[in-house]
């Protein structure tokens, strides 16, 4: 048996068990439905940032109500997450710098060919760019799951050129589906780990 | 008898870790070697023992000082954390390395 201690299989199972509640696919869900709604309200940068604070304030809060007491806390080694927030930072600092760009060649009175090609494939942009967030989720999270998700957005979206529906339409689509994925594996997750009825301090003379 | 048995044991398998070496203190000692800490009902959970077996592994274990237990409140709730230690973490990886030498230095 000690030679087959399979480390990675442990790691992963840790990581599984920890995010098997569902919570962050409603989170994810949470948040591309309220982009949808700001977007019919035309607000979507600002409100969809804030949706995205107290969506994971709700989401830490949860955690602690759903998920601690039924399979216990972890804390996790933070290479994977603090590589992931470095990406984001990364790519939000170019995502300004190139819309700063953007903003001053506009200005001066030419459109870069760049921003022209994004403007017209901008349903197959949003659709790569949702992927690969989904797909940086997977990898922080060591969760499957996300890879699913980061493949339906591009199915959704990728046909979206196409096809002459507003953008809302295909972030409810995704919202919703994800949204309902992530409510079945809350469900289940919450059926298959009743509430423990044993507190988490070990001692003997807690034993029930 | 037995001191033989055991002296002809340790001859042949040197150096093997036995308080690492019991699989429930094993299973223990590579559940918290992946994370950074985890509390008893997160270690239940992923090793199947029960919680009278897992309470008295962790001691032996912390008493040995390859686990450091950290008692602490968290929303008013008694909360204990346990954490693999420096000598822990040395002490598995040397463990693996001498059961693989074991295992490589076996007759095929």
């Amino acid at each position: 048996m000690n030679e087959k201690i399979n480390l990675k299989e442990i790691r992963r199972k840790a990581y599984t068990s920890y995010h098997q509640d569902g919570l962050i696919d409603i989170l994810a869900a949470c948040v591309i439905l309220s982009i949808a709604a700001w977007t019919i309200l035309d607000m979507v940068w600002l409100l969809g940032w804030m949706s995205f604070v107290i969506g994971a304030s709700i989401y830490a809060a949860a955690k602690r109500a759903l998920t601690i007491p039924r399979i216990g806390f972890v804390k996790f080694p933070q290479q994977r997450t603090k590589g992931m927030l470095t990406a984001l930072v990364a790519l939000g600092v170019l995502s300004s710098v190139l819309g700063l760009v953007a903003f001053m060649q506009v200005e001066g009175g030419t459109t870069p060919t760049w921003l022209l090609l994004a403007i017209e494939y901008y349903m197959p942009v949003i659709g790569v760019s949702v992927a690969a967030l989904f797909s940086a989720a997977g990898y922080t999270f060591r969760t499957k799951r996300m890879y699913a998700y980061a493949l339906l957005a591009l199915v959704i979206f990728v046909p979206g050129h196409f096809l002459n529906f507003p953008l809302y339409y295909y972030l409810l689509l995704l919202g919703t589906l994800i949204l309902l994925l992530g409510l079945a594996q809350l469900i289940r997750f919450i059926r298959k780990y009743p509430c423990s009825a044993t507190d988490t301090t070990g001692d003997s003379s807690n034993e029930q | 008898m037995n001191n033989r048995a055991d002296d002809d044991e340790t001859t042949t398998i040197p150096k093997i870790d036995r308080l690492i070496h019991e699989p429930a203190r094993l299973t223990i000692i590579a559940h918290l070697y992946v994370v950074e800490s985890a509390d008893f009902l997160f270690l239940q959970r992923q090793t199947g023992l029960t919680w009278g077996n897992l309470s008295s592994h962790i001691s032996k274990l912390e008493a040995a000082g390859y686990i450091e237990v950290t008692k602490e409140f968290v929303d008013k709730k008694p909360h204990t954390a346990l954490q693999l230690t420096n000598k822990g973490r040395s002490a598995f990886k040397q463990y693996r390395q001498n059961m693989k030498q074991v295992f490589e230095d076996l007759p095929k």
